[in-house]
């Protein structure tokens, strides 16, 4: 479905990604494992297009991302959710939630009935859903931000260290969720990046590992990671 | 006593909306795009050299005079349309991101490029028509004489103050624009244009630069050099507001309106040096400005 090719990118004239290549397939949960500094956040920051490449290619089942600009990946169906959370603290946590939707342009109806899905997998956000988003606390944010990817992620979703500054009861939680949004969303094609591998252990059909940017060979529960599967 | 200060008060508040549609339209670029446009005042000039251009071309056709009024809204729409995107596109693109050196130095040739164009089109002497102004005559209160014209100008600087709130709290493209302003990467990552929305608030931004020129011209005319003034101007209000606030802005004119003609009244030598006071006064006191902060959201 997303497959990277050979992709290197450079920050500051330091290269920070060497050559990565990896397959993000439909219907399984892709755990890209680093320590801090390995590449994780740039990978992702790359699949995006939020940071210029100096070589490789990013592509979407027969489309080539990589030429596209950064707004494109919304509308092709890729939902993002960084970190560092990046909500609009003045707007209620729905309005964030909807603001996705609001740029694609698309009709009342399709945005109450993706607003219900997500509300549906995380009933939390329903609860706070006039609160503005300034005022949630840091791993509700996380929550937050989760719901606004879903509102894009037809295809694919990408978490970047969603359990990071998690309290655990709030973890819990939000593992449960990746477990139901597999559940209800077979289809998507989850990558989530961690630092230890330890709290993905149960949702994780692949993992990967990065590390002074490169993916290493695969290991663990599926070491054909790099072949392209149905 | 009151014979004095009704007319201080409505000079004061024509003069704070004229200067006001130059500040709006500057903070408003500011906080979309990040760039200080020094090219901006020139943008204020150019719309009223087309709207009084218009203006004279219906007195000497003796077409309908009340024609002047639609001419002065389409001169800043026709200025908007056609400088917004082709400067945008063209120049201002290129200073995203870049240092604050870069843009200034960008926007300053911008700016010169635009003040000859100006005298090469529309020559050195001032235009001056002011049909508009005569058609809507004069008012008395309490014997106090004075244009309808300046009420005019006031009731659209308010327009233009709830306009863009409106737009900005109540549409989906103020909602993006929100998004661009507080964080341009995830704007994108969600699924903005983040292009379209900077073509779309520069050319917001010299539409209400242009409107203030047109709106100005029944007035005072126009002249050469008026660019540079109006810039100057503008940008003491916008530092007096706080850089990308709209009420702020408003505020600020009114601060700027205000010294302005009552040094005009009192010393009118000092007449050039009121606003820069005023915006020394505030900036000792409020650094980012009356309604700015270190870390506010701008817009």
């Amino acid at each position: 479905m997303l497959n990277v090719d050979k992709v290197s990118v450079s920050i500051e004239g330091v290269r920070v990604l060497r050559k990565i290549s990896c397959d993000i397939v439909a219907r399984k949960t892709t755990v890209l494992i680093g320590r801090n500094g390995a590449g994780k956040t740039t990978t992702l920051r790359a699949i995006m297009g939020l940071i210029p490449r100096d070589e490789g290619s990013i592509r979407l089942d027969s489309d080539d991302l990589g030429s596209m600009p950064a707004h494109t990946r919304a509308r092709a169906g890729i939902g993002y959710a960084p970190e560092d959370r990046r909500l609009i603290p003045e707007l209620s946590v729905e309005e964030n939630i909807r603001l996705p939707a609001l740029a694609l342009n698309l009709d009342k109806a399709e945005i109450a009935r993706r607003l219900d899905e997500i509300y549906m997998l995380l009933p939390e956000l329903h609860v706070m859903r006039s609160r503005p988003a300034g005022g949630v606390s840091g791993g509700q944010g996380k929550m937050v931000a989760l719901g606004r990817a879903l509102t894009v992620a037809r295809k694919v979703l990408l978490l970047d260290e969603p359990f990071q500054g998690l309290a655990p009861a709030l973890a819990l939680e939000y593992a449960r969720t990746l477990g139901e949004l597999r559940r209800h969303r077979p289809e998507l094609a989850l990558l989530i990046t961690e630092s230890s591998p330890v709290l993905l252990d149960r949702v994780a059909d692949r993992t990967l590992q990065i590390e002074r940017g490169e993916i290493l060979v695969p290991s663990t529960k599926d070491d054909k990671a790099h072949v392209h599967e149905v | 006593m009151s014979n004095a200060i009704i007319p201080l008060l409505l000079d004061s508040l024509a003069s704070a909306a004229l200067i006001f549609f130059a500040a709006v339209g500057l903070t408003l670029v500011f906080s979309v795009l990040r760039v200080l446009n020094v090219a901006h005042g020139s943008l204020y000039s150019i719309g009223g050299y087309v709207a009084a251009s218009v203006c004279l071309f219906i007195a000497s056709r003796q077409l309908n005079p009340y024609l002047s009024f639609v001419a002065l809204l389409f001169s800043a729409v026709f200025v908007a349309a056609i400088l917004g995107p082709l400067i945008e596109r063209s120049l201002v693109r290129w200073t995203y991101g870049k240092s604050e050196a870069v843009q200034i130095l960008i926007t300053f040739g911008l700016f010169l490029i635009l003040e000859d164009l100006q005298r090469l089109v529309f020559g050195v002497q001032s235009l001056y028509e002011d049909s508009p102004m005569r058609l809507l005559g004069t008012s008395s209160i309490g014997g106090v004489v004075y244009l309808n014209y300046q009420i005019l100008l006031v009731a659209m600087a308010v327009l233009v103050v709830v306009g863009l709130r409106l737009l900005i709290n109540h549409t989906r493209l103020g909602r993006l624009i929100t998004a661009v302003v507080t964080d341009r990467e995830m704007a994108q990552s969600i699924g903005i244009d983040t292009n379209r929305i900077f073509i779309l608030a520069f050319s917001l931004g010299v539409f209400l630069a242009a409107l203030g020129g047109a709106l100005a011209t029944p007035t005072s005319g126009i002249a050469p050099g008026l660019g540079a003034d109006t810039m100057v101007l503008a940008f003491a209000v916008a530092a007096i507001g706080g850089l990308g606030q709209i009420e702020g802005a408003a505020v600020a004119s009114l601060i700027v309106g205000f010294a302005r003609v009552l040094a005009i009244y009192l010393v009118p030598s000092l007449d050039a040096v009121a606003p820069y006071a005023a915006m020394l006064a505030v900036l000792l006191i409020r650094p980012y400005g009356l309604f700015g902060s270190v870390t506010a959201r701008r817009i």
